[in-house]
């Protein structure tokens, strides 16, 4: 009855207000019936996916991985809260991949009760929302020791992952050869300041990226996350895909203004900074919004070096092209400044190509457009 | 004057909220005002410079903080230097740590004393805008808070600001604290990129010049911009 009701209530969400219908079903079947998810979630395998990066594209390639092995659902838009996970799991099938919100984590462990969990990296986000990165992380890690059953498949080279895995019961535990990380000065296990030997931490606590159970050739996060996809994949048995980086890179190409654009989504320090080496070209669109889900507020910026942007041709925009505007002239660069995308894109005229970095929800609006 | 050297202390550990760019907006404004400036990044394993002129403390997890308590404790140069008329700049958990005392992963710690201060934690997490009168400048300052600490001044602190909108100190009334020249307030954005006077005036301070105004276009419009919170 509870379901049927939400399936209503999605079903008129989508034909009268023309949203996706991904949330609002589960939110109301979450209202009349909280133990939803655990209902749901019974008697199919659940694989549950988050991170602070790269969790959408991520649990793409690994509901590609796992549908070979059985009638799989998974959330297809990037929802990621409790309630688009019980969406997901209103419809029938023996397997779920779930891209689940880094706070909502413990609850869907909890209720889902999953078979796999993967965990691909944690570093600053939202801090409006998230507040500090060491507390996602030390609630991750409860929830990790409280599900014995779950196998639990983590990138330790990141010191946040390394520490939720500690007491695993089960665990595959993936080291790429060790990596920066640029929040990772403190040991998130014991507070002591964090040993790093190159690219590699070890803590006089124990905490360490050596101690891995599988290690694979470093790569870009879309290489990586193909990798671990198919690694969290094969715990259920599931043969491997061989994906292209393209298949995990948040980048569409669009003709904009009769250019070729690249558009690639970024959303906090780490995937700008993932995403500034990436750009080739001479000729760069930065946009930036800060709407609820890009961060409220802006200081971030400041902690991303954009020196790899000296020399070339830079315009902005976004709701709030201004901050990005700013940082860049204090950093002695100087961009042009515009309201929207092709307004920047008058400033490079005759371009065979421009290369475009979009906040979170200007990413969305683009590719929706 | 020589060069001025901007020290940024323990950037790995207090570099995650933006703050660093504190450094570099004084470094960008000094240009504008023919000040040649230098920024020195200390980190945790490294001595602080003696001679520095101007100091910058910034936001920190916990952990982050306390470990860079102990490494200023470990050595006496920052008191020296401010003793000596350099300038301190401490944003958050910076300002906490340079207060009589504050809260970090559940214990009371004793702070380096150089704002005369007492943290302690708050029943609320104070996330959003903040906008305060700035009790120095004749200026509306603007920031970003996230904490959860409530600060009180002791007799030999004043404040830094009357807040207007958002929390500040938590007292109900003002927001950081100065002796001086040692400034700390809750205030990220990073302050001194929202609120370039300020800059000017921590400039001022560390050489004893008194700057003309700047026209800077952009920065007048970047300071200038409604933010919601």
């Amino acid at each position: 009855m509870s379901l049927a009701l939400a399936k209503l209530v999605g079903y008129l969400s989508r034909k009268l207000l023309h949203k996706s219908g991904e949330t609002i079903p589960g939110k109301v079947l979450l209202t009349i019936y909280p133990r939803a998810l655990a209902v749901l979630a019974k008697g199919r395998k659940i694989v549950l996916v988050s991170g602070t990066n790269g969790k959408t594209s991520t649990t793409k390639a690994l509901a590609q991985v796992v549908s070979q092995l059985g009638t799989t659902v998974s959330n297809k838009t990037g929802s990621n809260l409790d309630r688009a996970s019980a969406t997901t799991l209103m419809s029938p099938s023996q397997y779920a991949v779930l891209e689940v919100d880094e706070l909502y984590l413990p609850k869907l462990v909890a209720e889902t009760q999953p078979r796999v969990v993967l965990l691909l990296n944690l570093s600053r986000d939202q801090l409006h929302r998230m507040h500090e990165v060491k507390k996602v992380a030390a609630r991750w890690k409860a929830a990790v020791d409280a599900a014995p059953d779950t196998t639990f498949v983590g990138d330790i080279d990141d010191p946040f992952i390394g520490y939720a895995l500690t007491n695993a019961v089960k665990s595959v535990r993936v080291s790429f050869g060790g990596r920066r990380h640029g929040d990772g000065a403190v040991c998130p296990a014991c507070g002591k300041y964090l040993k790093w030997v190159g690219s590699n931490y070890s803590c006089s606590c124990g905490l360490t990226n050596k101690n891995f159970d599988l290690e694979r050739r470093t790569g870009s996060a879309a290489f990586r996350n193909a990798e671990l996809a198919n690694i969290a994949g094969a715990v259920l048995g599931a043969p491997p895909i061989s994906f292209a980086p393209s298949f995990l890179e948040r980048v569409i190409e669009r003709k904009v203004s009769q250019i070729d654009c690249s558009i690639r989504l970024v959303k906090n320090p780490a995937s700008w900074s993932e995403a500034l080496t990436s750009v080739k070209g001479q000729n760069v669109v930065l946009i930036l919004n800060a709407r609820q889900v890009d961060g409220l507020d802006t200081s971030w910026l400041w902690d991303i070096s954009f020196e790899s942007l000296r020399g070339k041709n830079v315009a902005v925009c976004g709701e709030r092209a201004i901050d990005m505007a700013y940082r860049l002239h204090v950093a002695g660069i100087e961009s042009r400044l515009e309201s929207d995308l092709p307004g920047a894109l008058t400033h490079f005229n005759g371009a065979d190509s421009v290369e475009v970095l979009a906040a979170y929800t200007a990413f969305f609006k683009l590719v929706s457009s | 004057m020589s060069t001025i050297r901007i020290v940024r202390i323990h950037n790995e550990l207090l570099g995650t909220y933006g703050d660093q760019g504190n450094a570099e907006v004084l470094a960008f404004r000094g240009k504008f005002h023919g000040i040649s400036t230098t920024i020195i990044d200390v980190s945790f394993e490294d001595q602080l410079p003696r001679n520095g002129n101007i100091f910058l403390l910034g936001g920190a997890e916990d952990a982050a903080q306390l470990l860079s308590l102990e490494a200023l404790k470990r050595e006496k140069t920052l008191e020296g230097a401010i003793a000596d008329g350099a300038v301190l700049l401490a944003v958050c958990a910076g300002f906490q740590i340079i207060g009589n005392s504050f809260w970090a992963d559940g214990q009371q710690v004793g702070g380096l004393s150089l704002l005369d201060v007492e943290s302690s934690p708050g029943k609320k997490r104070c996330v959003g805008e903040v906008k305060a009168k700035s009790l120095i400048l004749n200026l509306e300052l603007s920031g970003f808070e996230n904490h959860s600490g409530i600060t009180t001044l002791n007799s030999g602190a004043k404040a830094f600001a009357k807040v207007s909108s958002g929390n500040g100190n938590g007292d109900g009334h003002f927001d950081g604290a100065v002796a001086g020249n040692v400034f700390g307030t809750y205030m990220h954005g990073p302050i001194l990129a929202r609120n370039p006077q300020l800059a000017d005036l921590l400039l001022t301070r560390a050489t004893g010049r008194a700057f003309s105004q700047i026209s800077d276009p952009l920065a007048t419009k970047y300071a200038g911009i409604a933010r919601k919170y």
